[in-house]
């Protein structure tokens, strides 16, 4: 990452943490929840491709929430398509390239 | 800091197709067109959108060379992430106020490289997904999206500053404040879109609770190629759905949510997808249930045939209750018409509602022109001058007077740019009375 050279912008992120009303709870909640759902869905799949309902059962979280972390993931690059079952897409962790 | 001439012939309000094309056409005849989009990127509704019909042309392989046009056209200023704030007549012409919202980028700085939002941790239901995937607090639009510029959701961002350090133009500004400016311009065009009935008011559907039970633009993102899924998938387990319903006049014809008029659009936009999944998903099956079809425009009646002929299945049928089955399957008690009325439950994998076209803006004080009972603007010469408003030098295109489909908004849209060009020549003519 890049140090960015405007000399004043830890200053300017400083006074718009302020005037946007900080780091609040809410947004601290949410942040912990989609890291930990991100999190249990990287582990269910360490030991193989699975489903949307598969990943859901295994993590205890809900399936709409699943597949919403599952294709952000796949965005992301951390993971990939890997075939079908039956009407579902498996996924499958990525292996990131050295 | 933003500058602005201090006049412009015309002001085009909204930069969905018709507002687009009404700046086109305007600026072709050489005039200097301002057009403001509230949304950070122009193309409105249909750069959204899967295909069109009923040639089934890809929407935005359409839409985006329009888009780049308007971007590149030496006549016209673009300004997104704008929003109209007052609108007062001069006559001749306009005085007008706009507010340029912070996108806490520098605009003519970022170079689109998507760096901050590869930085960023946040995940967000992206709204021009429908919230069906996700983006980053800071994220270009989408990717056909023009300009090709990041703009910074404040209610989202945890202040971190990663998206600052991964910027290599350094031009993520915390400072910027948004911006407001009044200038004068000559005439007015309001093309300011549509959107969808709420399906919270349909409570008999389920009232937006039930996950399978989405809205017709939902669908057209489920399938795009570049879409949240990549496939078409239903969004409570990611299951290919095997059967699929669309319910028509989900929100049309309806007196009970205060819309009794047609959509005009909503069966052709059913019957398109409709037959796009029959092409892609060949063994599942997909039901119509309307109370007419109205297929009205050039080659529709033929779509509607060729849908039928693919596999479609249309039954005349009223759906009186939509309830959740187990795996959030669907229940749909129909009335099916074409047998006396017999009453059938029949269960789907998915339901699309055909919700109605409502008017995305209701400006009230900000902008001078009446609305009609139906709460599109009023058209006072409806049969001879429909792009006319009430008042004198504002004219109206697309969606802004009524329901209608995307070859009807462009004609509206370039009916729009020549009055408003016969406007701004009697004006300088002194042809139009103080």
């Amino acid at each position: 990452m890049n140090e960015p050279t405007r000399p004043e912008w830890r200053e300017a992120l400083r006074r718009f943490r302020e005037r946007m009303g900080g780091l609040t709870e809410v947004k601290k909640a949410r942040q912990k929840a989609h890291r930990e759902a991100r999190t249990l869905i990287a582990a269910a799949l360490k030991s193989g491709a699975k489903s949307v309902p598969a990943i859901a059962r295994e993590t205890q979280l809900q399936s709409p929430d699943v597949l919403w972390h599952v294709m952000a993931m796949k965005r992301g690059g951390d993971l990939r398509e890997a075939g079908r079952a039956g009407d579902y897409y498996l996924y499958a962790l990525k292996e990131r390239e050295p | 800091m933003l500058k602005l001439k201090e006049r412009y012939d015309g002001l085009v309000i909204g930069a969905g197709i018709a507002g687009m094309q009404a700046a086109l056409d305007l600026a072709g005849q050489g005039f200097d067109v301002l057009l403001v989009e509230r949304q950070p990127s122009i193309g409105g509704v249909m750069v959204g959108l899967n295909k069109v019909f009923p040639t089934l042309d890809c929407s935005s392989c359409i839409c985006t060379p329009r888009m780049a046009e308007v971007a590149h056209h030496p006549r016209i200023t673009l300004l997104t992430y704008t929003d109209v704030q007052r609108v007062e007549p001069l006559r001749p012409g306009f005085w007008v106020q706009i507010l340029k919202k912070a996108r806490y980028v520098v605009e003519d700085q970022c170079i689109g490289c998507s760096l901050c939002e590869l930085a960023c941790e946040v995940l967000v239901p992206h709204e021009f997904e429908c919230g069906l995937g996700a983006r980053r607090a800071i994220y270009i639009p989408h990717a056909n999206a023009i300009p090709q510029v990041a703009v910074l959701d404040p209610e989202h961002c945890v202040f971190d500053g990663a998206c600052a350090k991964a910027c290599p133009k350094d031009c993520i500004d915390f400072g910027q404040l948004p911006q407001a400016l009044s200038l004068e311009v000559g005439t007015v065009i309001v093309a300011s879109g549509l959107q969808l009935t709420p399906m919270e008011a349909k409570k008999e559907y389920g009232a937006g609770q039930f996950v399978n039970v989405m809205n017709p633009l939902a669908m057209e993102r489920v399938q795009a190629s570049n879409g949240p899924y990549g496939h078409i998938l239903r969004p409570s387990d990611g299951k290919i759905p095997r059967s699929i319903a669309y319910v028509q006049c989900a929100g049309s014809r309806d007196k009970s949510i205060g819309v009794p008029y047609c959509s005009r659009v909503c069966c052709m936009y059913a019957l398109k997808p409709a037959t796009m999944i029959k092409h892609e998903l060949h063994d599942s099956q997909v039901t119509i249930y309307y109370m007419d079809i109205r297929a009205f425009g050039k080659g529709y009646e033929h779509f509607y045939r060729r849908a039928v002929a693919d596999g479609v299945r249309v039954v005349k049928a009223k759906v009186a209750r939509i309830t959740e089955a187990e795996e959030r399957d669907l229940i749909l008690r129909v009335e099916l018409i074409d047998e006396g009325g017999r009453l059938a439950e029949v269960r789907h994998d998915l339901v699309v509602l055909s919700q109605g076209l409502v008017p995305a803006w209701h400006p009230g004080a900000i902008l001078p022109i009446a609305e009609a009972s139906d709460g599109f603007f009023e058209v006072p010469e409806l049969a001879t001058r429909p792009a006319r408003s009430s008042v004198d030098g504002i004219f109206l295109a697309g969606v802004a007077t009524g329901p209608k489909d995307i070859p009807d908004a462009i004609v509206e849209a370039g009916a729009a740019a020549m009055e408003a060009a016969m406007y701004l020549d009697r004006s300088r003519a002194g042809c139009v009375a103080a």
